[in-house]
C-alpha cells in the first residue's frame, strides 16, 4: 500500500492498534442504544447498569484483540474452531434448555452460548483455508470451504437456533465469495439454495418455524397468535411517523403491546420514538461501520486479513439486515438481536470481538509495508 | 505467499465493489420499506396503535337530591353496589372449582348455587349482573369471598325519606337512576349529573397510564327544590288519607296553592304507595290525580258564574234573584233547587247553592261570556306545572248550544276540571282576580299574574262564598276557627256511559283568609260510598284542617275576630 504516511502510523490510535473512525461509529452506536434500550427496558437502570458492565467487558476484549497481529489468528484458527464445534456437540448432549432451545453451556461460573463462538470461529478458520491455497480457489477447496461453514451451521440449526445458524452460514459463504468462486459457481450455488428452499420447508424447518414465514406473508391472519409480533412491531414503527413521539413517549412499546421489546424488538421501540428521521440516522450509522469495515477490508494486505475482515463486517451487515428486515416485516422472524442495541451479553461481546480482529488487520499492516 | 498477486487482483477488487453495491441496495430497501410504514402509511398505523390504547373512560355522577321548599329532602340518592360476573373470567379461571364460595354467594343473594352458575355459564358474555343495589354489608361479604370473575361496581340507589306522602308527586326511578315518575321523571335532565369523559391511554393490561383530554366535562347533578311545604303535605295527605278511609271513597286529591305565588304548596293523592318498595305493582296506585284525573266540577264553579254575570253587568253585586218555585223549565228539561227559595240574593244563591238562579245568571250571561270566565281561569289549559301527564281537563266544544246545556254550565256540568285547575281557579278569586302560573318549582320570585276579574268585583265574590261556611251554608264544616273562610261546595254526579250514575264527587273548593287570602285549596273525594256523600260533608273537614295547619305553619295573621278563644290557640299551636 505505502500510502500512509509516517505520522499516521506513529499517531496514538496507530500504536494502540485502534482505528478511530470505526470506533467512533460504534461508540456513536452503542452509546445511542443505550438511550433506546432505557425507554424500551421502563426505565430500567438495572438493565442498563447489566448492560453497560457488558458493553465494558465488550469493549476490553476488543481492545485486547486488536492487539493481536492477523498472523496469530491464522496459526490458532483450528484450534479456536475445532474447539468451538466440539462445544456445539456437547451443547446438544448436555446443554440447558431456555426458551424452548438447547443453546446453553453450562461451565459452572458462566453460562454461555458455544454457537456465539462460531460466528467468529468459522470466518477465521475458512479465511485460513482459502487463504492457504491458491487464489481463486479451486472447485475442491471451494467444496472444503463449503463443509467448514456448513458443520456449525447445521449443528446450530438443530439446537435450534435459526437466527445463528443463518448469520455463520452467511459468515462462510461470504468467505467464499470473496475469495473469487467463479460466477458459474455462485449461479450455481444459488441455485441449489433456490432447490433447497422446498427441502428446508419440508423436512428441516420446525412447524414453529414455518408458522413464522406464513405470518411474515399475512401477519392479519392470525392477529393474537403468530402474526402478534409483527403486527403489533409494524404498528409501533408506523405509529412514529415522521418525526417520532419523542423519546420514552411510545405507546406501543412503553405500554407492553410490543413483544420482546428490549431485545429483538427494540428497533420498533427506537423508530416509534424517534421516527423516520432517527430511523435514516440510525441507518446512516449502521452504513457508515459497515462501509468503513469493507474499506478495511479492501486495504487489508493478506488474503487471510481481506477475507476474515469482509466476513467479520459482511455478518455485521446481515445481522443489521435480518434484524431490522424481520422487525419491519420484511423477513421472518429470527431470533436476530439489533447489533450493538439490543439487550443481550453475549452477541455484543462477539461483535466488538470481531471489531476488535478487523482494527488489527487493519493496524498491524506496516509489518508488511515496510 | 500469494499476497502480492492478489492485492491489486481486480476481479476481487470489484467483488467489493458488487458487495458494497449490495450493501447499499439492502440498505436503500430497508429505509424505504421505513419510510413506507412511517411516511406513507403510518396514519392507518397511527390509528391502530392509538385503538390499541386510547379509551374513553367514564366517570360516575350522583343524581341530584329532591327537597321541599325548606331544604327537606324528599328523593336522596345513597351509595350502593351492584354484584356481577365476567363469564369470560369465571370460564377463564376456573372460577367453579371454588364451590363453597359459590354456595355461600348464593346464599347471601338470596338465590340457588344452581340458577347463580346458569346465569355466568356462557363464557362469550362479558357481563352480568348477579344482583343490583346490594347493601354495604352484602358488599363487603361478597368482596371477602374473592370469587374470581365476580366483581363489584359502584352504583346509587333512590331512596325517599317522605315515602307515600308525596310519592306522587316526586316520583321514582328504575334501577338505573331513570326517572319514570313524577319530578323524577319530568326533570330527569336537570337532575341526572352528566358523567365527565375522560379520554385516557391503556396499557395492554387495561391500566390507565395517562390522561389525554378530558372529552366531556362532568356536569355536577342539579339538585331541585320544590316548591312543596312537606309539613302541609303531610297534613294534606294524612286527612285525605283518613278522608277517603272513612268515606271508603275510591281515591282523592288535595291541591294547596299559594294564592300570592302560584307555588304548589301541597299535592297529595290517595290511595298512594311506597316508592321504597314497589314489589306490588298496582297502576291504580301510582296516578298523580291532582293533576292527570279530571271531573266535573259542579257547584264549585257557581262562583264563577256569578263573577261572569257581575263582570258582564248583567247584575249588581245586591241584585235578587228569584228562584220561585225551585225549579224552572228550559226547552224540554228542567233544571231544580233541593227546595224553592224564593227570591234570594247573590250570597244566598251561592250559600244555598242554587242551581235555578245561576242558570238564570248563565242564560244572560251567554255561551261565550261563560266560556270565557272559565278560560280566564285557566280551564282547559295546561297549569304549566311541566309535569308529565297532566291533563287540561275538558272544555265542551260545540256549535250549536241549547239553552239547558247553557245553564248546565253554570252548575259545573259539562266541562271537566282536574283538582288542580279548581284549585288555580280558586286562588284566582282568592287574589281579587289575578290569575297566576302555577309552580311545582319554588320561585324566587312570584309569577306575574294577570288581572282577569275586577278586583271588587272578584272581592265581592269572596265576601258572598263566606257565607258557605257560616250557618246556613252548605260548607259549614270548612271553617277553620280563627280565620274568614270563603270556600263552595260541589257534589257532582259521575258521568257514565249513556247518563249519570249513582257515584259522586264531593268536592270542597276555598281560599283564607277572606281579608287577604294567602291559600287556596281544592279537595276532592271520588266516589265516596257512605250515605254522606255531599262535599260539604266529606271533602269540606279535610279542608278544614288542611287550611288550619297550612295557615298556622306559614304564620298567616287570623282575621276572624269573633271568636278569640280559638284565635289565642291558632296562633301558639303549631303541631296539628
Amino acid at each position: 500500500m505505502g500510502n500512509y504516511s509516517q505520522e499516521q502510523k506513529n499517531s496514538l490510535w496507530w500504536r494502540l492498534h485502534l482505528d478511530w473512525p470505526l470506533l467512533l461509529g460504534l461508540v456513536t452506536l452503542i452509546g445511542l442504544g443505550l438511550f433506546v434500550l432505557y425507554s424500551a427496558s421502563g426505565e430500567s437502570s438495572a438493565m442498563l447498569n447489566r448492560q453497560f458492565v457488558r458493553i465494558s467487558l465488550a469493549l476490553v476484549v476488543m481492545f485486547v484483540l486488536a492487539q493481536i497481529p492477523p498472523d496469530v489468528y491464522m496459526r490458532w484458527a483450528p484450534l479456536f474452531f475445532f474447539s468451538g464445534l466440539l462445544m456445539l456437540i456437547a451443547v446438544l448432549v448436555v446443554g440447558d434448555v431456555g426458551k424452548g432451545a438447547q443453546r446453553w453451556l453450562d461451565l459452572g461460573v458462566i453460562r454461555f452460548q458455544p454457537s456465539e463462538i462460531m460466528k467468529l470461529a468459522v470466518p477465521l478458520m475458512v479465511a485460513r483455508y482459502i487463504s492457504q491455497h491458491p487464489l481463486p480457489p479451486s472447485f475442491k477447496h471451494l467444496c472444503v470451504g463449503a463443509a467448514i461453514a456448513i458443520g456449525p451451521t447445521l449443528l446450530i440449526a438443530k439446537q435450534p437456533d435459526l437466527g445463528t445458524s443463518l448469520l455463520v452460514a452467511a459468515s462462510g459463504i461470504f468467505a467464499l465469495f470473496l475469495a473469487g468462486m467463479s460466477w458459474r459457481l455462485v449461479a450455481a450455488a444459488g441455485g441449489l439454495v433456490a432447490a433447497f428452499i422446498p427441502l428446508l420447508w419440508f423436512f428441516l424447518m420446525r412447524d414453529y418455524q414455518r408458522q413464522r414465514v406464513l405470518t411474515l406473508l399475512n401477519p392479519e391472519s392470525d392477529p393474537l397468535g403468530a402474526g402478534y409480533h409483527i403486527i403489533q412491531s409494524k404498528i409501533a414503527i408506523g405509529s412514529g411517523g415522521f418525526t417520532g413521539k419523542g423519546w420514552l413517549q411510545g405507546t406501543q412499546s412503553q405500554l407492553d403491546f410490543l413483544p420482546e421489546r428490549h431485545t429483538d424488538f427494540i428497533f420498533a421501540v427506537f423508530a416509534e420514538e424517534f421516527g423516520f428521521i432517527g430511523v435514516v440516522l440510525l441507518m446512516c450509522l449502521y452504513f457508515y461501520i459497515i462501509g468503513r469495515g469493507l474499506f478495511i477490508a479492501t486495504q487489508a494486505q493478506t488474503a487471510f486479513g481481506r477475507l476474515l475482515a469482509g466476513c467479520i463486517i459482511l455478518t455485521f451487515f446481515v445481522y443489521v439486515f435480518v434484524n431490522i428486515g424481520m422487525v419491519s416485516g420484511l423477513l421472518p422472524v429470527v431470533g436476530v438481536p439489533l447489533p450493538l442495541v439490543s439487550y443481550g451479553g453475549t452477541s455484543i461481546v462477539t461483535l466488538m470481538a470481531g471489531f476488535g480482529i478487523l482494527m488489527s488487520v487493519h493496524t498491524h499492516k506496516r509489518l508488511y509495508a515496510q | 505467499m500469494n499476497s502480492k498477486a492478489n492485492k491489486h487482483g481486480l476481479f476481487i477488487h470489484w467483488r467489493f465493489v458488487l458487495v458494497m453495491a449490495v450493501v447499499c441496495l439492502v440498505f436503500t430497501a430497508l429505509v424505504s420499506r421505513a419510510a413506507y410504514i412511517q411516511v406513507i402509511a403510518p396514519d392507518m398505523l397511527i390509528e391502530q396503535g392509538d385503538l390499541r390504547s386510547i379509551r374513553t373512560k367514564t366517570g360516575y355522577a350522583e343524581r341530584g337530591v329532591i327537597t321541599d321548599r325548606l331544604g327537606n329532602e324528599l328523593a336522596v340518592s345513597v351509595p350502593v353496589r351492584a354484584v356481577w360476573a365476567d363469564p369470560k373470567h369465571v370460564a377463564d379461571q376456573h372460577s367453579f372449582e371454588n364451590k363453597e364460595a359459590w354456595v355461600a354467594l348464593a346464599k347471601v343473594l338470596d338465590t340457588d348455587v344452581d340458577s347463580l352458575q346458569q346465569r355466568v355459564s356462557n363464557p362469550k358474555r362479558r357481563f352480568v349482573y348477579l344482583q343490583r343495589q346490594v347493601s354495604a354489608a352484602v358488599a363487603g361479604y361478597v368482596e371477602k369471598l374473592k370469587i374470581k370473575g365476580v366483581y363489584l361496581k359502584p352504583e346509587s340507589r333512590r331512596f325517599y325519606p317522605t315515602g307515600e306522602v308525596s310519592a306522587h308527586l316526586v316520583g321514582f326511578t328504575n334501577i338505573d337512576d331513570n326517572g319514570l315518575e313524577g319530578i323524577e321523571r319530568s326533570y330527569d335532565d336537570w337532575l341526572t349529573g352528566e358523567p365527565g369523559k375522560r379520554k385516557v391511554r391503556k396499557d395492554r393490561l387495561g391500566r390507565v397510564v395517562e390522561d389525554l383530554a378530558v372529552i366531556h366535562q362532568a356536569k355536577q347533578a342539579q339538585n331541585i327544590a320544590l316548591s312543596i311545604d312537606q309539613r302541609i303535605q303531610a297534613i294534606a295527605y294524612r286527612e285525605l288519607k283518613k278522608a277517603v278511609a272513612d268515606t271508603q271513597a275510591t281515591s282523592g286529591s288535595v291541591v294547596v296553592l299559594d294564592i300570592d305565588t302560584g307555588e304548589v304548596l301541597a299535592m297529595a293523592n290517595s290511595p298512594s304507595f311506597n316508592p321504597n318498595n314497589r314489589n306490588e305493582f298496582q297502576s291504580y296506585r301510582y296516578r298523580n290525580r291532582a293533576i292527570t284525573d279530571s271531573y266535573e266540577p259542579g257547584s264549585t264553579v257557581k262562583p264563577l258564574s256569578v263573577i261572569a254575570a257581575l263582570e258582564r253587568d248583567h247584575i249588581g253585586a245586591t241584585s235578587m234573584i228569584n228562584t220561585n218555585p225551585g225549579w224552572m223549565q228550559i226547552g224540554g228539561r228542567r233544571v231544580r233547587d233541593s227546595r224553592n227559595y224564593g227570591e234570594i240574593s247573590l250570597t244566598k244563591v251561592i250559600q244555598k247553592s242554587s242551581n235555578v238562579a245561576t242558570s238564570q245568571l248563565a242564560l244572560k250571561v251567554g255561551v261565550e261570556g261563560m266560556l270565557d270566565t272559565f278560560y280566564d281561569v285557566g280551564f282547559g289549559n295546561d297549569s304549566g306545572l311541566g309535569l308529565v301527564g297532566e291533563s287540561g281537563g275538558q272544555m265542551p266544544q260545540r256549535r250549536r248550544w241549547s239553552d239547558f246545556e247553557l245553564a248546565t254550565l253554570s252548575f259545573g256540568y259539562g266541562l271537566m276540571v282536574t283538582p288542580l285547575q279548581l284549585a288555580q281557579a280558586y286562588a284566582t278569586m282568592g287574589s281579587g282576580g289575578v290569575f297566576r302560573p302555577t309552580s311545582i318549582i319554588k320561585l324566587q320570585q312570584a309569577a306575574t299574574g294577570e288581572r282577569v276579574f275586577e278586583q271588587n268585583k272578584a272581592q265581592a265574590v269572596l265576601e258572598m262564598m263566606e257565607s258557605v261556611i257560616q250557618d246556613g251554608g252548605t260548607g259549614q264544616k270548612a271553617a277553620v276557627p280563627g280565620y274568614r273562610v270563603a270556600g263552595k261546595t260541589g257534589t257532582s254526579r259521575k258521568a257514565v256511559r249513556g247518563g249519570y250514575g249513582d257515584d259522586y264527587v264531593a268536592i270542597f273548593a276555598g281560599v283564607a283568609p277572606v281579608s287577604n287570602p294567602k291559600l287556596a285549596i281544592a279537595v276532592f273525594v271520588n266516589e265516596p260510598k257512605n250515605d254522606r256523600y255531599y262535599g260539604g260533608d266529606v271533602a269540606a273537614p279535610v279542608f278544614s284542617k288542611v287550611m288550619q295547619g297550612g295557615l298556622q305553619y306559614l304564620n298567616v295573621a287570623p282575621d276572624d275576630n269573633n271568636s278569640k278563644v280559638v284565635q289565642l290557640n291558632g296562633g301558639s299551636n303549631g303541631n296539628t
